[in-house]
């Protein structure tokens, strides 16, 4: 995983100044830009595997930037937010964002989000038919998951939820994404009812569900599969 | 329209008054008759009736005609002082005489009253346009209670008490009410009877409890202070000028709790804004402490000495940015809460500035800071202190907003009054935001792009030079891009 192109987007200079040693110490190809238009040109010059945006730009609007990338890239995008705006984090990811981390943040969870939102993209391009994260299998092909060997009997739609978790393994899943992928984009369903469905099946996947190791909540976002690596 | 009218004669005087019509044409008979010598003297009679009419209305002419006609029968008609008459024809005339002096104090009454009634509606139309005129202009609902007694005490001729439940609005202003009054509005509105005028104190006062859809609202109180009873159109008008009122005091409480709501909707953007403010300043610090810190810690090993170098200053600097915030927030709090001891005395400007030229001159970087001072002692008056942590948040503000090779320029002025300039070469500030960058936590969208200020720091000296006695005004630079910030404090003439 070495020698992939990351572009840090963030109008502190000291931040960047204080990630860039670190991120190219893990063996990352760092560019950064201070500003929307700069970071938008950048991918335009050159080819991005991740990118790693401030939401609180100076000229353009974070969401902007994610919704233009958007509109011709795939690359992943990982939000690097204050932790008091919910809101603007689930719109980001809403438009496409693979995930976010709250600033101030270690760079040791910066560097495993970069991995999981990087594995994301593989596992979309290669759309392997098998995940397995610490002792849980999913079998995509056949819709059989198994626990520590066991076979878990799960309902169509908590299968459909553990099916969207998993293809978005160690990333966060916002709570409109998980209805449209279980009861369809149309329903009028909230976020209540995807408590209740994540609910069922930490009984059947958690063996503590009250505190839960590999379905985890993102409070007020939505949810997350834990991936180990 | 206002119809031509003697005095307002009231009751029974009007009976009285029209009986001294008569006499009055009676003495203008007897000297026309003592002149003249003639006795056709029935137009004096009837003129004498039609005055009454017109004066006093239908009921005192009639009285007046028939008056008038035993008058003129006994005074005048063959044979004299007796109520006889001589010849048919005198009795044609007498008779004649009675039917035009009814018929005419009949019809000259009729409109007489009709023009008096129609004065009347007009005097309580024009009342009530005057009341809801002014209930309109009223903005709260003391106010309205306040209007509401005058217009009620004028309507009722009299006086007036609008009682909101516990305290009492009076006209005429400021009149101590009677206990028992006040008792019997509190039982009445304790009481909460159906609506309708009631007799209270003993037959003294009528109440009208206000009400306006379904709320209770107090009491209405009045009195009439002329004896007599109100006339119908009084009473309507009372009645109406009640209910417009409590609309009116209904309408005031409704835009009170909506400028209420509105004043803590004001103050919850305000306080939102300032927590994610102060949010966004301590975070940012952190975050690059934070990612320094543990870039060392995983890959300490890795980095060649100078990107090891490069993070510890980064996580110094930053530390010390995040105390310089902290204090700040501190100085604010101070200021704001008045817990700023000020030592004013006489002090040296010269050497505060010396001290300050030399704390800043590492954070100056590639600028130049150029001070030019008088001549002279440049004593003002204030608190050292204070004064160098003004000028050092005005100095640090222009720094931070200057190019790198540009030149910030630092002016004094002795005299009566101690004037510091501090010119820079930064982007500048719109007119309209002149104001404005003294503002807690203000920070323009141009500065935004150029800095990561605390939005405190030229607050913070405004307030610090305020407490001295002093002032602080920006204005744009004159001879090029740039603001200029100018303290001012007294002065001390140098001996």
């Amino acid at each position: 995983m070495t020698g992939e192109r990351l572009l840090l987007v963030d109008d502190e200079p000291q931040l960047i100044r204080a990630l860039r040693p670190a991120l190219g110490a893990a063996g990352y190809e760092v560019t950064t830009a201070e500003n929307g238009q700069a970071a938008l040109s950048q991918m335009a010059r050159e080819p991005t595997d991740v990118v790693i945006l401030d939401l609180g730009l100076p000229d353009l609007d974070g969401k902007e930037v994610i919704r233009r990338i958007r509109e011709w890239s795939d690359v992943p995008i990982l939000v690097l937010s204050a932790r008091d705006l919910e809101s603007e984090k689930i719109s980001a990811l809403d438009l496409g964002a693979d995930d976010f981390v709250n600033k101030p943040v270690g760079v040791g969870e910066l560097l495993a989000r970069i991995r999981a939102a990087l594995r994301g993209r593989e596992r979309r391009f290669a759309s392997h038919a098998h995940l397995k994260t610490g002792e849980l299998e999913i079998n995509f092909a056949s819709r059989e998951v198994t626990l520590e060997g066991d076979d878990v009997r799960l309902t169509p739609r908590e299968y459909d939820l553990v099916r969207t978790l998993a293809r978005h393994a160690g990333r966060v899943v916002t709570h409109k994404q998980l209805i449209a992928a279980v009861w369809g984009p149309e329903a009028s369903v909230d976020a209540q009812f995807v408590r209740v469905l994540v609910g069922q099946v930490r009984t059947k996947l958690e063996a503590d569900s009250a505190s839960p190791k590999i379905l985890l909540t993102e409070p007020g976002i939505g949810y997350r599969l834990r991936a180990e690596d | 329209m206002r119809s031509p009218q003697l005095t307002d004669v009231k009751g029974a005087w009007r009976y009285l008054a029209a009986l001294g019509v008569v006499m009055a044409a009676t003495l203008v008979a007897e000297l026309l008759y003592r002149v003249l010598e003639t006795t056709r003297l029935s137009m004096i009679f009837l003129a004498g009736v039609l005055v009454a009419a017109v004066w006093l209305g239908s009921g005192p002419a009639y009285l007046a005609a028939a008056a008038a006609f035993l008058i003129y029968n006994f005074y005048l008609v063959d044979p004299r002082f007796t109520l006889t008459f001589g010849s048919p024809e005198e009795a044609i005339v007498l008779v004649v005489f009675l039917i035009v002096a009814m018929l005419t104090g009949s019809l000259a009454g009729r409109v007489r009253d009709e023009a008096r009634r129609a004065q009347d509606r007009a005097r309580t139309t024009q009342a009530l346009l005057e009341a809801s005129r002014a209930f309109g202009a009223s903005i709260d609902e003391e106010a309205v209670r306040e209007r509401l007694a005058t217009h009620l005490a004028e309507a009722a001729k009299g006086e007036a008490v609008i009682w909101d439940g516990s305290r009492a609005f009076t006209h005429p202003r400021g009149r101590n009410l009677p206990a028992d009054l006040i008792s019997d509005v509190e039982a009445l509105e304790a009481a909460a009877p159906p609506d309708g005028v009631m007799t209270i104190v003993g037959g003294d006062w009528r109440a009208r409890p206000l009400r306006a859809g379904g709320e209770r609202l107090g009491v209405a109180a009045w009195r009439a202070l002329s004896p007599q009873a109100p006339e119908a159109e009084a009473a309507s008008l009372v009645d109406v000028l009640i209910d417009l009122g409590a609309g009116a005091i209904v309408r005031a409480r409704l835009s009170e709790g909506q400028a209420e709501i509105q004043a803590l909707a004001r103050t919850e953007q305000l306080r939102n804004a300032l927590l994610s403010s102060i949010s966004h300043d301590l975070r940012t610090p952190l975050a690059a402490i934070l990612a320094s810190a543990s870039s060392l810690k995983e890959f300490g090993d890795q980095f060649p000495p100078d990107v090891r170098d490069d993070l510890l200053a980064t996580i110094t600097e930053e530390a010390e940015r995040l105390n310089l915030f902290v204090a700040n927030l501190l100085d604010m709090t101070r200021l704001e809460g008045g817990a700023l001891r000020v030592e004013a005395g006489p002090f040296s400007v010269r050497e505060v500035i010396d001290r300050l030229t030399a704390r800043l001159a590492r954070r100056l970087g590639a600028r130049r800071l150029v001070t030019k001072m008088a001549d002279g002692g440049l004593i003002a008056r204030g608190d050292p202190v204070l004064l160098e942590q003004a000028l050092g948040n005005v100095l640090e503000n222009a720094i931070r907003f200057s190019p790198d090779g540009s030149e910030i320029l630092l002016t004094v002025h002795g005299g009566d009054r101690v004037e510091i300039e501090v010119t820079d070469a930064g982007p500048g500030v719109p007119e309209a935001e002149l104001d404005l960058i003294f503002e807690k936590f203000f920070r323009s969208p141009q500065a935004l792009k150029h800095s990561q200020g605390t939005g405190l720091g030229l607050s913070i000296a405004r307030g610090l030079t305020e407490a001295m006695g002093g002032a602080v005004h920006a204005r744009p630079r004159a001879d090029a891009r740039g603001l200029v910030v100018a303290l001012r404090l007294p002065g001390e003439e140098t001996p």
